[in-house]
């Protein structure tokens, strides 16, 4: 009895761990380490056949086509996302920042969106706005315009399914909001007595002091738009012609529509290095523009 | 420390537990249904009915199946006269829509936890029973179910590779036109009965009603579909024999894919980047098709309430087309029925599939929510009672007149169906005139591709 309690006197916090051990080694921890086995074999899901180890998953996302094109489509989605949605959710938070009349109303409202996220009642609503007689184009042609085809155009649908993930800038604004309220008001009271215009003091105060959360944001965000799937799932499957099909949705069409496992993991991989190298170069990156209060210099 | 490890026994427990609700919630579409007159009994007891000299064990079978909310209305009802007139036997149902369920049963079939009893596609035989292990024989319990119901044909195609009756045919369907016979009216045209009636129809319609009027309007498996049509007529074989062999040369899929083009720049159908600029998910959620613009639809025959269902108050203009002489048919079991291989209870199981697909009773309440019932009895049953949609039973035998030809699983595998196969790129990207990549994307490549595609899964 007494070793008994000796055990658990010793090992108390590692029995009080046991569930999420649990279930850490069996959710993640195999799922992850399994998929790096498959990645090199071209194992199917379903006949359960696997010739035995093979390069040539990871050859196929550099070379064929499809897979090449989908790598390509994810950098640029996740190029054009990440900077517009940043600008505009620092923008909308700054406004949100001055004392106006029923603020709170307004920011949450403008918070409302990221609440819907990817639904398929947003993918009613985005096709209704820009299918070829949505609002968007009719509104362009009253002006006498004709608006791009986005539904169908491969040059247009990657900024129509780019905007739905802009549009949901409410948990970048919420952090950003936090981020502006942090800033010292003597600072811009001091500046403003030295003749700084708003301009200045945004870029000289603001932007300087609020680097650790742009920074955060950056990287969350650059995570969320390198795995974006419910966007193209939802609203365009994936085209036309292809020219919305992310890494992600192609991982899904592979693993469980087509099953073949080997190559659907591989493609995970690739991305999950890719994102690790970005995440690295960024923080990297941010002795160089990241300012933290307490640090010198 | 007793306090210690009985807070620790508590918290996991308390984990555990609210695993097992998360579980539970999960299930959303699962409802365990209970007899409706149960005697209190522990064990394996047998019963028999007043009615049914067969004795069965009271026990618990678990159902599924997909599809609508009037089918799972109607097979619920069925469920529970079943529980009702067989007293012991508890039937646990879980059913939803197709979208993505074949995904939810493909993970079943992996971990082994298929139900035992459920509704089966066609081509899943050779999909997810490759080796004949996962359905059960049914002539091993043909004493409860009757098979001879069934065409003897029909049951063949219904067969694994090592010969057992792997599902129950529970309808056979072909394609067929529907046309919109007001569009036709307003164009000052009748329903057309042969392809160059069609190819007429093209430029009138656009005369008479304008750029954005078509009488027909074909996705890109309906084109697969209708190209496989085309050529079959051709040939006057399968396009897949029976020995899973191609029985097309990629110069006639050249041909089939000039017949695709030729009804686009006819003005018969539209083209692909027309029909993605709308953004429809489906036909029948088409704007235009509810407006009459497209004015002619290629379908199941089982198919037509939902078009029916989208025009409103002008569903009686949608008419049933007939198969054109030019084209030769198919036909497939839509639907099957299947018991698990590893089911304890075959018998049980038998019973409830002999109730819903044979039982006057049971057949009576299924109706034709799986299209027209291929079972004799049900047949009559449901016809005698007038629940069979008229115009599906039309379709169905417009289908049916046309002698359709044998049709392979694999025309649909999922190498050639689905939103990144071979079906969907070919024929989006000769309609596009381009490849993803914004290079030229002609009738050779097209051609190429589709033959690859065709190869590529008959040798999977």
């Amino acid at each position: 009895m007494n070793k008994l309690k000796k055990f658990g006197k010793k090992n108390i916090g590692f029995i009080f761990i046991i569930p999420w051990l649990i279930g850490f080694l069996v959710f993640k921890a195999y799922p992850f380490l399994s998929s790096l086995y498959y990645s090199f074999t071209d194992y199917n899901l379903f006949t359960g056949k696997s010739d035995g180890f093979t390069l040539q998953n990871y050859k196929d996302v550099f070379t064929i086509a499809v897979e090449k094109t989908a790598l390509i489509t994810t950098f640029k989605y996740a190029f054009m996302t990440v900077p517009m949605k940043l600008v505009f959710a620092l923008f909308i938070a700054y406004i949100l920042n001055f004392k106006l009349k029923g603020v709170n109303l307004f920011r949450t409202i403008y918070y409302v969106p990221s609440i819907l996220g990817g639904s398929v009642a947003i993918a009613v609503l985005w096709k209704a706005l820009f299918n070829d007689n949505g609002l968007i184009r009719s509104g362009f042609a009253l002006l006498g315009i004709d608006a791009p085809h986005f539904m169908s155009d491969p040059k247009w649908a990657l900024l129509m399914i780019s905007i739905l993930r802009v549009w949901q800038f409410g948990s970048a604004m919420v952090v950003f909001l936090a981020a502006l309220k942090g800033v010292p008001t003597e600072l811009y009271e001091a500046a403003a007595i030295d003749g700084a215009s708003k301009t200045r003091q945004f870029f000289s105060i603001t932007v300087p002091l609020i680097t650790p959360v742009i920074f955060y944001n950056l990287v969350t965000q650059l995570v969320q738009a390198f795995q974006e799937f419910n966007g193209p799932y939802i609203i365009t499957r994936g085209g036309p012609l292809g020219s919305t099909t992310l890494m992600s949705l192609l991982i899904y069409n592979n693993a469980f529509v087509s099953y073949d496992m080997g190559k659907a993991s591989a493609q995970a991989w690739v991305l999950f290095v890719i994102l690790m190298i970005f995440t690295m170069i960024s923080f990297w990156s941010q002795k160089h523009w990241v300012y933290y209060g307490d640090e010198e210099n | 420390m007793k306090k210690k490890f009985l807070s620790a026994f508590l918290a996991t427990a308390m984990l555990a537990t609210s695993l097992t609700g998360c579980g539970e919630e999960k299930k959303e579409t699962t409802e365990a249904t209970t007899a409706a007159t149960t005697e209190a009994a522990a064990g394996d007891t047998t019963a028999a009915p007043a009615d049914d000299a067969a004795a069965y064990d009271e026990c618990t079978i678990t159902f599924d199946w997909w599809g609508g909310d009037s089918r799972h209305e109607a097979t619920q009802a069925a469920v529970e006269a079943f529980e009702a007139k067989y007293p012991g036997i508890n039937v646990e149902i879980n059913f939803g829509a197709w979208s993505d369920w074949e995904t939810a049963k493909a993970t079943e079939y992996l971990s082994g936890n298929n139900p035992d009893v459920q509704q089966t596609n066609f081509d899943w035989i050779g999909k997810y029973d490759a080796d004949g292990t996962t359905y059960l024989d049914l002539n091993t319990v043909s004493d409860v179910l009757d098979l001879t119901q069934y065409d003897e044909a029909t049951l063949a195609k219904c067969v694994d590779s090592k010969g057992g009756q792997a599902g129950v045919p529970v309808s056979v369907t072909g394609r067929t036109f529907y046309w919109n016979e007001a569009t036709f009216e307003a164009a000052g045209l009748s329903v057309p009965t042969n392809l160059d009636e069609l190819m007429a129809a093209g430029p009138v319609f656009k005369d008479k009603l304008g750029d954005n009027y078509y009488p027909l309007v074909i996705g890109e498996y309906d084109r697969a579909i209708l190209v496989a049509f085309y050529l079959q007529a051709q040939t006057g074989k399968p396009i897949i024999d029976e020995n899973n062999q191609l029985t097309v040369t990629q110069d006639d899929l050249k041909k089939g894919l000039e017949f695709i083009k030729s009804l686009e720049d006819a003005h018969v159908i539209p083209t692909i980047p027309y029909l993605d600029g709308e953004g429809a998910d489906s036909m029948d959620k088409s704007q235009r098709f509810i407006n009459g613009e497209y004015a002619g639809i290629f379908e199941w025959d089982s198919s037509p309430a939902k078009y029916v269902s989208a025009l409103g108050d002008n569903g009686d203009d949608l008419v049933v087309g007939n198969v054109f002489p030019e084209l030769q048919s198919y036909s497939k079991v839509s639907l099957m029925f299947s018991i698990s291989a590893d089911t304890e209870h075959p018998r049980e199981c038998a019973m409830l599939l002999n109730y819903l697909l044979n039982d006057p009773e049971g057949a009576a309440i299924m109706a034709s929510e799986r299209g027209i019932p291929e079972s004799k009895a049900a047949y009559e049953v449901v016809n005698a009672a007038g629940k069979i949609n008229p115009l599906s039973a039309q379709a169905h035998e417009e289908v049916m007149n046309s002698n359709p030809l044998y049709w392979n699983p694999l025309f649909d595998s999922s190498k050639l169906k689905g939103d990144t196969s071979t079906y969907t790129t070919v024929f989006e990207q000769f309609s596009y005139g381009m490849d993803a990549a914004g290079s030229s994307y002609d009738l050779d490549k097209a051609a190429a591709d589709l033959y690859n595609g065709y190869m590529d899964a008959l040798a999977q």
